[in-house]
């Protein structure tokens, strides 16, 4: 059975005959993605399924990794905190290192390709310094909210943008005025993967207690990397206050390190110290492959938490509605997508407001349920790998043939 | 769709495409309704009826339910809801309707509203992709049996964008019929359906009580859902 065929299983025949209908109108494109690292976080897990449909479905697309000196994770994390309207201490000097590496990568890497998708910033000057006519066009792709960057950020990454020729952004309010099409295509899970996949009671529950967690008492879980926008101390918090009404209730912060994310261990250390010696919160930081341990602990959880104060989408969400577990998250970016107060979960503003929510659904099982199945059904038809695929191939195809007219395929 | 032929099952998608500019107080709303593209205008009054997910909304456009929901405004979002986009012969025409209303709105206020940061009106356009499927239908009783199985874009394809290619003149749904001859009652009462208030939810529901009313051997719309 082919990769296309199992996930028509998943998404039906039409989903997949659509994308069949588009990539005939794109056949032999080459197509290549950049981003910064191979494993850990969202992107490195959404090129890990696309790469291989994009190929099934006649194109011919590649992965390359830029890298760089230790000190350019630095950077680069300072510029994500910095699109994200946190702010950094940059100097010129770390500027023109970001500068250099992205033209060592320009000479290093194979670019040549119809199409280069440039994921965030660390890799966003590859098309100026890439030989000429390396790529017929270059698209950027920008996965976290830049609604509101810092000011010294965004003037030196706006200084890339010119080479470009379209944008993709996950939602409308993170777009930037920008002379090329900004393109709004949210991302997805990939419902056959070893996280997403059903997953036999007796292996969940073996994974439960090999980590330490009481498969008879209720789990609230939230997973996610240990960065501060995340708001692990404000998880904390949430649950101390739910606390003393549901003495049974666990905590599992359960995060892991991608390798480009050098505050991963400071966010850790100030997480374990808030956590202090509660045998009822379990802070657990897993291997980047961990994957088949966080698809039990989200089919475990009673509620899954996504209390993030900044969220470029928030893939952790889309998971655990996928596996009909409602989620409580905070009102900021993607989130806001996936969560619709009453159907799939709750928004919330404050950790008070996330314990407000905890409550409710501990008191409320038959809501709970409901949205479970309503969340599930929703990333069904709106977060699933096929639908941002497509989206992307119509984007492909859009820039092919611009103009505002419906397109027929 | 000529006479002869069979239904062919269409279905859609949009590719989206940011503005970076969002409205905060009606100014704003009157700028935009006033500059934005006529892509602008037709996404958040006709393609936005594609984007409710869970039938939350009161009113069958952005615009209506910015000014209720994010805005406060309930006057202006009662007003902005009876506006039927299909009923202008061009977006100008419904550009200049939209932005009379807002002007006299914003001429009756003491005090300008302003929404909470966070709930903006983020203007978008789109761009339509149609999907011709590998359905198709030779008979009305065959295509009432399979549309309660329809996608909801298909639906929105055959009705808003039908409407919206023929001028508001007809549907897809009743065209075919007619050009078949012989089932006017049919064609006038889908003709009649009030396409732009209904969600497409519901508007699948209509077209489905319809097919049952006038075709018995087509299923009824409790027996298509269970």
């Amino acid at each position: 059975m082919t990769l296309l065929e199992r996930y028509e299983e998943v998404v039906g025949h039409q989903a997949v005959l659509h994308l069949r209908q588009l990539a005939d109108r794109l056949q032999g494109k080459r197509v290549v993605h950049v981003n910064s690292t191979r494993t850990g976080g969202g992107v490195a897990e959404i090129l890990g399924w696309m790469i291989p449909l994009l190929n099934e479905l006649g194109l011919q697309a590649r992965w390359e990794v830029i890298s760089g000196p230790p000190d350019f994770s630095r950077i680069t994390k300072a510029f994500h905190n910095g699109i994200q309207g946190m702010p950094v201490t940059i100097t010129p000097a770390d500027l023109a290192l970001h500068r250099d590496v992205c033209r060592d990568n320009a000479r290093r890497l194979d670019l040549s390709a119809d199409v280069v998708f440039v994921h965030d910033p660390q890799p966003i000057y590859l098309p100026e310094y890439a030989p000429a006519d390396t790529a017929a066009r270059w698209v950027w792709r920008c996965h976290i909210d830049a609604s509101h960057p810092d000011p010294t950020i965004w003037q030196h990454l706006e200084g890339a943008l010119p080479r470009y020729d379209a944008t993709i952004f996950s939602m409308a309010a993170f777009a930037r005025q920008l002379v090329k099409p900004a393109f709004l295509i949210a991302p997805s899970i990939d419902p056959l993967s070893e996280k997403n996949r059903p997953l036999a009671d007796a292996d969940r529950l073996a994974t439960l207690e090999r980590l330490g967690i009481d498969p008879g008492r209720p789990l609230v879980l939230q997973v996610s990397r240990f960065d501060r926008f995340k708001d692990p101390l404000g998880v904390i918090e949430a649950f101390r206050l739910v606390k003393p009404y549901y003495p049974d209730l666990q905590l599992a912060l359960v995060g892991g390190s991608a390798d480009d994310d050098p505050e991963g261990p400071e966010v850790y250390a100030d997480v374990m110290r808030a956590a202090g010696n509660d045998p009822d919160i379990k802070v657990l930081m897993l291997p980047p492959d961990s994957h088949r341990d966080i698809n039990a602990l989200q089919r475990s959880a009673v509620i899954v938490l996504q209390k993030s104060i900044r969220e470029g989408f928030g893939l952790t969400v889309a998971e655990a509605l996928w596996k009909g577990v409602p989620v409580i998250g905070g009102a900021t970016g993607g989130i806001t997508l996936q969560v619709h107060d009453y159907q799939t979960g709750f928004l919330v503003y404050s950790p008070a407001g996330a314990a407000y929510r905890i409550r409710y659904l501990l008191r409320y099982a038959d809501k709970r349920e409901r949205m479970g199945r309503a969340g599930h059904a929703f990333i069904h038809d709106h977060f699933l790998l096929i639908r941002q695929l497509r989206e992307d191939l119509q984007m492909l195809l859009c820039l092919d043939r611009p103009g505002s007219e419906t397109l027929v395929v | 769709m000529t006479e002869g032929q069979p239904f062919v099952l269409y279905d859609c998608g949009l590719a989206r495409q940011g503005c970076a500019a969002s409205c905060s107080t009606l100014d704003d709303l009157l700028h935009a309704v006033k500059t934005a593209s006529d892509s602008v205008i037709e996404h958040h009054l006709m393609r936005c009826v594609l984007e409710d997910h869970f039938e939350l909304h009161e009113f069958p456009n952005d615009l209506a339910r910015w000014c209720w929901d994010s805005l406060g405004d309930h006057a202006l979002g009662e007003q902005l809801g009876l506006v039927d986009p299909y009923r202008h012969a061009s977006i100008a025409s419904l550009r200049e309707a939209l932005a009379t209303m807002i002007s006299q709105r914003i001429d009756q206020q003491d005090v300008q509203l302003v929404c909470r940061p966070g709930l903006e009106l983020q203007l978008m356009q789109s761009r339509l992709i149609a999907y011709r499927t590998d359905e198709e239908f030779t008979t009305p009783v065959a295509l009432a049996e399979a549309l309660p199985q329809f996608t909801l874009p298909s639906i929105f394809f055959h009705v808003h964008e039908a409407r919206r290619r023929s001028g508001n003149r007809t549907d897809d749904f009743s065209q075919w019929l007619a050009d078949r001859a012989g089932e006017p009652e049919i064609v006038a009462a889908i003709r009649a359906i009030d396409f732009y208030f209904l969600n497409l939810i519901q508007l699948r529901e209509e077209l489905q009580r319809i097919f049952h009313q006038f075709m018995p051997d087509a299923p009824s719309v409790a027996g298509a859902a269970a």
